[in-house]
């Protein structure tokens, strides 16, 4: 990002990053502050970055807050509050400043390291290491804490709150010297002209704290799902460790599997038993999945898969985000396999986008793909209450002792059949992942392929997702398509193109697999020219959609692979430049 | 044994599907066909209520030829379906079935872990130390001198596999050999292996008259283990290592807690959703 | 004397349990096979084998007859007293061939009756029960009457050698 970049800067947003080597406490901190921005009734979300290492590695937290909700980082940084200095360089790129920033650093700590330094960011130095020791137990990060919490203009109050409530279980001894540090912190005296505040809020409505990840399975949970496996995988770990606990309470089962052949075998199997189920994993784990998604495809067993995509190929860039799974997720499968491919387009809307696709998936009896992606899966948001999705029919299920029972039945015109679940008297059969007859009796004829190919391809056609398929905003010749993660951006650039008198329609997709195409084509009429947006190397979203012929008028693609977020102002100077 | 009276009792061969094996008249797998619809009515199980699970192979027809739930998936997985299965349904008998290289090739890892996991589940590997689908290339226990494939024109030159062993080794808690030459016997151990409490395992003998001819012999050598089954790993490690793995009969058996994760509802979802409220 | 010697069954129900079993099992296999031939394209063995088995069933039906009115025990299959690893009527796994002709299916069949006639010959000379060994002499006579027809087809045969022909063919890939 460079300074230059005038992208119109969004009101009533503050960022500020936080960093920090291992054990330093930055991560800690941004959580409190997190949850004190939620309190004083503002929107909010906080991504991490780490160093490569398990313990003691550098940590940046990066939190954006404003009076509306917030779900993508920005361009620029207001704050930096650096704890120390130790290879904080490498998070140059990701914490963007400009002559407008305030570097807040302990004089102590030593020279401001060039990276971070070059963009002339006004710097304010407090002996922050020195204010903690004077407090018996007291800890640097806390006092950075207490200094950040008040230039936003969070109440002290508010503040002392939230780390009564974190760090009550700790005891009193913990508790005290952090309450200290913290209003050290409120009353070390700032350079007045440098305070930035979030204006004040009166109402402050019922708000969740929440991870993309978390709410991904809170969709699924919502969806019905009661029996999960996987295996674990970065960065799709944490929706494991929020469903293995959660999932039991509801009377579900989670089940650490040894591999993830393994995981995805296994929810057929508790699919077949007639549980929803779903396994969440990440590109690498997506890979070695496909055999048995195909398997659960021609075999008509319900299955999801939450991919939380990483970097890619191969093990590539496990801690960063990429869009870069949309081809395998569309194509990746052998043989033709008509399934679903979903897409979350934020932190919230993953539990929206999972919940629906476990209704959609039981109702087809196919398997959905859900993509999510690093910076959703492991970022925090302070956002609305999650909607429901809308309830789907279920799964179509056998009657007992139907007559003449054929699992692959044909005579149901819409290709769905009913399927009988073990413990069904007088429906037995064999589900098989050879091409079968109605009966379900291996073939391999011509008529009964070329039948059930078309049965398993109906099924999906015949779907309409209704207005869920996208978020569809704005107007206008000027038109961006794009998906998951980067729609927070590309709204956030809409928005800003509006104030400056050039409106923009925005089309963010949330079922990719199968697109419903007179739709797309209704919400892209009219458009002259249209960029693609997304953030991975080849474009896919973009050959994608010229493959279905989709595409009219002139088309551009905005295709940036990670690790860096695709921020607002790019956008906005990609549309800039163009018109 | 059931308490039904007797003319609603399932025989034998109301557990066959009407589903012709496509296997070769003289396979070895017929008889685990029989010994197996043989074990389900001595058990008295209502079909409904019983599920075969196989991955890729001849023997992994099994589950079609079956008349109970099957599920007839890809190669090398039929032990992770099983396992997803009795998570997810616990009051079902779960039987698996497949071949040797199906099991302890492309599947050998869930093997592994299916033996330490310890569900309540039988697997019956019908061995016939050959792949049979794709035309008779050598498997993990082909003895390694065996060149008749042209895959390994001199032979695998590995030692093979020895399924008693890495069962034993991981784990499971029932490990028997039986051989299809002798069906009721082997329905006896399918028997005992169904009502054993955890991860049974049945490693059966199962010449391949196509591809084996040679195994037609193995009815001169097989014979029962001269001692009776013991709980003791390590002496059932030695049992293993000094037969030649001809010797059929339950091997081992020891009483271990079985994996099967308790279902029960503590929680509507809004009092999950309750912990994200701020 | 072993537990599987057929010496040792002392009553007529238990007797008579072993003969249903035994030529139930037999019509059991030689139904298999039939399907089996089916299957596999060779469609005047299977013919044969089929003929085996209804002849079979209605000779298991006289013996089911037999037993009518009599409560018979529940035997399990490893708890019959055969000296054969089935029912002694029932053919071999291991004795047939895709490709084997009608009269090596008369061999079968007639070492498979054979081995029929003398478990009920073994039970009719041995038995302690006076009443077990005239049934069981009876049912020997029966086989050996049927023992006596498979060899008079496999005389009137025309079907000249019992070898095999090679196949042709090399094996099939199915998956």
């Amino acid at each position: 990002m460079s300074d230059e970049l005038d992208p119109g800067q969004s009101s009533h947003t503050l960022s500020v990053a936080i960093t920090g080597s291992g054990g330093s406490g930055a991560v800690t901190a941004g959580e409190m502050l997190l949850i004190a921005v939620a309190n004083a009734g503002f929107y909010g979300l906080m991504g991490r970055s780490a160093g490569p290492q398990i313990r003691g590695g550098e940590s940046a937290v990066m939190l954006r807050a404003g009076v509306a909700p917030v779900e993508c980082l920005d361009d620029r940084f207001d704050i930096l509050i650096a704890l120390d200095w130790l290879n904080v360089s490498r998070f140059a790129e990701e914490i963007p400043l400009t002559r407008d920033s305030l570097i807040i650093c302990d004089p102590e700590a030593g020279e401001i390291p060039p990276d971070i330094a070059r963009h002339g960011a006004r710097v304010v130095e407090l002996p922050l290491e020195a204010l903690a020791k004077g407090i018996e137990g007291g800890r640097t990060n806390m006092i950075a804490l207490g200094v950040l919490a008040e230039l936003l203009g969070i109440p002290e109050e508010a503040m002392l709150t939230v780390v009564d409530a974190k760090l009550a279980r700790k005891g009193a001894s913990a508790v005290v010297p952090s309450q200290r540090c913290i209003s050290c912190g409120y009353n070390e005296p700032k350079p007045q002209q440098l305070r930035q505040r979030l204006p004040r809020i009166k109402d402050r409505p019922a708000r969740w704290n929440i991870s993309g990840n978390e709410a991904s399975g809170v969709g699924a949970i919502r969806g019905g799902v009661r029996f999960v496996a996987a295996y674990p995988i970065t960065p799709a770990t944490e929706m494991l460790e929020w469903l293995a606990p959660n999932l039991e309470r509801v009377g579900g089962v989670l089940l650490q599997a040894e591999d993830e052949l393994a995981s995805v075998n296994m929810i057929i199997g508790g699919s077949f038993g007639g549980v929803p189920s779903m396994t969440a994993t990440s590109g690498p784990g997506l890979s070695l999945m496909m055999e048995g998604l195909g398997l659960a495809v021609a075999s008509e067993t319900p299955v999801v898969v939450a991919n939380v995509m990483r970097g890619g190929p191969s093990t590539g860039i496990p801690t960063k985000s990429e869009q870069s799974d949309l081809n395998i997720a569309l194509h990746g499968f052998h043989g033709d396999a008509p399934h679903l491919v979903l897409a979350a387009l934020n932190i919230r809307d993953c539990a929206f986008t999972t919940e629906w696709a476990v209704h959609l998936a039981e109702a087809l009896q196919t398997v959905a793909i859900v993509l999510s992606d690093q910076f959703l899966g492991q970022a925090r948001s302070v956002t609305d209450p999650p909607p429901t999705a809308p309830a789907g029919p279920g799964r179509r299920l056998a009657q007992p002792a139907a007559e003449n029972y054929q699992r692959y039945t044909l005579a149901d015109p819409g290709g769905i059949s009913p399927m009988a679940i073990p413990g069904t008297e007088g429906c037995l059969y064999t589900a098989d992942g050879l091409e079968h007859n109605e009966r379900g009796t291996p073939s391999s004829m011509p008529q009964d392929h070329q039948l059930q190919l078309e049965k398993r391809r109906q099924k999906l056609t015949a779907i309409d997702g209704g207005e869920h398929w996208a978020e569809v905003h704005g107007s206008g010749d000027l038109c961006i398509l794009t998906w998951g993660s980067s729609s927070g951006a590309a709204f956030e650039a809409a928005g800003r193109l509006l104030t400056m008198g050039r409106p923009v329609r925005v089309v963010a997709i949330r079922l990719l697999s199968p697109l419903p195409e007179q739709r797309m084509l209704d919400a892209i009429d009219g458009a002259v020219r249209t960029l693609v947006v997304e953030q991975n190397h080849a474009g896919q979203l973009f050959h994608y959609l010229h493959s279905l012929n989709l595409l009219h008028g002139e088309v551009r693609k905005l295709a940036k692979p990670g690790p860096l977020p695709i921020r607002p102002g790019e956008i906005v100077n990609a549309i800039l430049e163009w018109i | 044994m059931s308490g039904k009276p007797a003319d609603t009792l399932l025989k034998a061969k109301d557990y066959k599907s009407e589903v012709k094996p496509v296997w070769c008249p003289g396979c070895g797998h017929f008889a685990v066909l029989s010994a197996t619809t043989k074990a389900l009515a001595h058990l008295g199980l209502p079909q409904k209520d019983v599920a075969m699970i196989s991955g890729i192979g001849c023997s992994s027809r099994l589950p079609a030829y079956v008349s109970v739930y099957g599920f007839h998936g890809v190669h090398g997985r039929a032990l992770a379906v099983a396992s997803g299965l009795k998570a997810a349904r616990p009051e079902l008998t779960v039987l698996v079935a497949g071949g040797d290289g199906d099991g302890f090739s492309i599947g050998g890892n869930h093997f592994l872990h299916a033996c330490r996991r310890n569900m309540d589940m039988t697997y019956i590997v019908m061995d016939n130390e050959v792949y049979g689908m794709t035309k008779g290339q050598a498997s993990p226990t082909t003895s390694p001198d065996w060149a008749e494939s042209k895959l390994t024109p001199h032979g695998p030159g590995v030692p093979s596999f020895n399924p008693a062993a890495i069962a034993l080794a991981s784990g499971a808690t029932f490990i028997a050999r039986g051989f299809t030459g002798k069906p009721n016997d082997l329905a006896k151990l399918l028997v005992d292996a169904i009502q054993h409490p955890g991860f049974s395992f049945i490693q059966a003998l199962s010449p391949c008259t196509t591809f084996r001819p040679d195994q037609n012999d193995w009815k001169k050598i097989v014979r029962p283990f001269e001692q009776e089954a013991t709980d003791d790993p390590v002496e059932a490690a030695k049992r293993i290592h000094a037969d030649d793995g001809m010797s059929t009969g339950l091997l081992y058996q020891t009483k271990v807690p079985v994996w099967q994760p308790e279902r029960s509802v503590r929680a509507q979802i809004d009092q999950l959703e309750l912990g994200f409220q701020v | 004397m072993n537990e599987n010697d057929p010496s040792i069954i002392r009553d007529i129900p238990d007797f008579l349990a072993h003969a249903i079993a035994l030529e139930f099992e037999s019509v059991e296999r030689y139904q298999e096979l039939a399907d089996s031939m089916d299957v596999h394209n060779n469609p005047r063995v299977a013919e044969l084998f089929r003929k085996l088995a209804h002849y079979g069933e209605l000779h298991a039906h006289e013996i089911e007859h037999h037993a009518l009115g009599i409560d018979l025990p529940e035997i399990s299959p490893w708890d019959f007293k055969w000296c054969t690893p089935e029912g002694p009527e029932s053919g071999t796994l291991e004795g047939v061939h895709y490709m084997m002709n009608r009269r090596q299916v008369l061999e079968y069949a007639l070492c498979n009756e054979q081995r029929g006639r003398d478990f009920y010959a073994g039970v009719a000379e041995f038995s302690p029960d006076e009443g077990v060994r005239e049934l069981a002499a009876e049912f020997a006579r029966e086989e050996t009457e049927h023992v006596n027809i498979l060899k008079s087809w496999l005389l009137n045969l025309v079907e000249p050698d019992s070898v095999r022909p090679a196949d042709l063919d090399p094996p099939n890939i199915p998956e």
